[in-house]
């Protein structure tokens, strides 16, 4: 009870954040799609290394690890569209 | 951070890349396909509030702030990371927001300073444990040391530093300080010396001006006699002041006070001026003074203290020199070394006595009689030390019954 008395001016004086935390929508297993498709719509998807990486990524998406197959399926991206000038 | 998210943002809303809203929107989705570490955030909104573009879920409120900047809490796989975030507005009522997940550059922030902090406290322990290592180390080394000052300090001035067969620095500082002991004490009882000499040397001086002087007072017979006892008196009196006045000199040339004074001179011009000077006085004794003299002898030092010297030693020569008898002074040139030497043939002194001339106010038992100090060899002696020379006694003829003494005054000529 006196500690919250003496809590009281502090919990006053700090303002109250009601709003909820930014959520992210490309940490989704829909996005995951998303890019996945991306890379099949480039030229040089069917190249080794581009197909290695967006296979993988792909699989990680699908065993649940949703961020670490997004940033597979991007780098798949890029080397794509690296090689594909 | 900051800068990175100012210039993504005006590459966003460039002209020439995005000319509308639509390639702004292709250019954002774009931008996040690619964003391997996937930091991005991106919300473009239409005028309406619908969402064109991006990866943030909504428009926060805080972004209607007037600040442009806001940093919010963003929450990424169940975790609370943080936002960094700027707010445009684009042309037609558009809004868009820009930022970066900074949860990455934070923890990195946080290790670096985590790692900073162990690394200090664990080179501050080290310093500490280090310091206080060093100084029982020096505390042991120096013990021996604070004993002998602290003995010396107390008044036992014959404790000296012990040391140790290690001969380092410590042993060198222990040398040193001995060292210095040791001439302390030696000056120290240089000073008792003096005192004891002057108080048994002067005392009789003074007695016996005391006691003609009260003669005079009992039984002068008239206004003559009394100013001739009177005159007797003062030039006693003045005996004694010379007395005082030469172990003030020798004082002074021993605590190297002339050393300032010091500067290239040929003495042998000057010893040819003495010669002639002190060859008169010697005819007028029926005595013969003779000069064997080179035509140069340039040496570094005090000209007038080096010609004082000499002057002491034909002074000493011709008081001790019978009738008849001949005083020689000689100097010569070695390299490196000018000897300047006075023989006379007087009764010379034995063995004993000539270890001890030199002392102040040391007179061999033969020259009780005659007048003087004790103080003119005294004077030689600390001239020749001031010079970092030496002086030697030897007999003029050795062998005979009457020897005769030699002094020799050597100076080294740098």
């Amino acid at each position: 009870m006196r500690l919250s008395v003496a809590l009281l001016p502090l919990m006053l004086a700090t303002p109250v954040r009601a709003e909820p935390p930014l959520s992210v929508t490309t940490d989704s297993s829909a996005y995951c799609e998303e890019l996945a498709i991306r890379v099949t719509n480039q030229p040089a998807a069917r190249q080794d290394a581009v197909r290695n990486l967006a296979e993988e990524g792909q699989r990680l998406c699908d065993t649940g690890h949703v961020r670490t197959g997004i940033a597979k399926l991007r780098r798949a991206l890029r080397a794509a569209q690296g090689m594909g000038g | 951070m900051d800068a990175a998210i100012r210039a993504d943002a005006a590459a966003l809303t460039d002209r020439r890349r995005t000319p509308s809203i639509e390639a702004l929107a292709d250019t954002i989705e774009d931008r996040l396909a690619l964003d391997v570490q996937g930091e991005a955030l991106y919300l473009l909104l239409a005028p309406d509030g619908k969402k064109l573009a991006g990866n943030l879920e909504n428009w926060p409120s805080e972004a209607n702030a007037e600040q442009p900047w806001i940093r919010m809490p963003l929450l990424r796989d169940g975790l609370v990371s943080e936002a960094r975030i700027l707010r445009l507005d684009v042309d037609g009522g558009h809004r868009l927001l820009v930022g970066r997940d900074v949860a990455e550059k934070l923890r990195l922030r946080g290790l670096l300073s985590e790692g900073i902090a162990w690394a200090a406290s664990a080179s501050a322990a080290i310093a500490l444990f280090g310091a206080w290592g060093l100084r029982r180390a020096l505390e042991r080394r120096m013990a021996p040391v604070y004993g002998t000052a602290e003995a010396i300090a107390a008044g036992n001035l014959s404790q000296r530093v012990p040391l140790s067969d290690r001969d380092d620095e410590f042993d060198r500082l222990g040398r040193t300080m001995n060292a210095m002991l040791d001439r302390i004490a030696q000056l120290m009882e240089g000073v008792r010396g003096v005192s004891d000499a002057i108080a048994h040397d002067l005392r009789t001086p003074i007695a016996r001006a005391r006691a003609k002087l009260e003669e005079a007072l009992a039984g002068a017979r008239d206004e003559e006699a009394l100013r001739a006892a009177v005159e007797q008196g003062i030039a006693d009196l003045d005996g004694i002041a010379r007395v005082f006045q030469a172990v003030l000199r020798i004082a002074e040339v021993e605590a190297g006070a002339r050393r300032a004074a010091f500067a290239p001179v040929d003495l042998a011009p000057a010893l040819a001026d003495v010669a002639e000077l002190y060859g008169a006085v010697a005819e007028a004794r029926e005595q013969k003074l003779v000069a064997d003299l080179p035509t140069s002898l340039p040496i570094v030092g005090d000209r007038d203290l080096l010609m004082q010297a000499v002057v002491n030693l034909l002074d000493n020569a011709l008081k001790f020199t019978p009738e008849g008898g001949s005083v020689r002074l000689s100097a010569e040139m070695s390299p490196g070394l000018v000897e300047i030497a006075v023989a006379d043939d007087g009764p010379g002194l034995p063995p004993e006595d000539k270890a001890r001339a030199g002392e102040r106010f040391f007179r061999a038992d033969a020259a009780r009689s005659t007048p003087g100090s004790g103080l003119g060899l005294s004077l030689v002696r600390a001239v020749a030390a001031l010079h970092g020379g030496g002086v030697a006694l030897g007999d003029t003829h050795p062998g005979e019954a009457r020897p005769g003494l030699t002094v020799t005054l050597r100076l080294p000529v740098g």
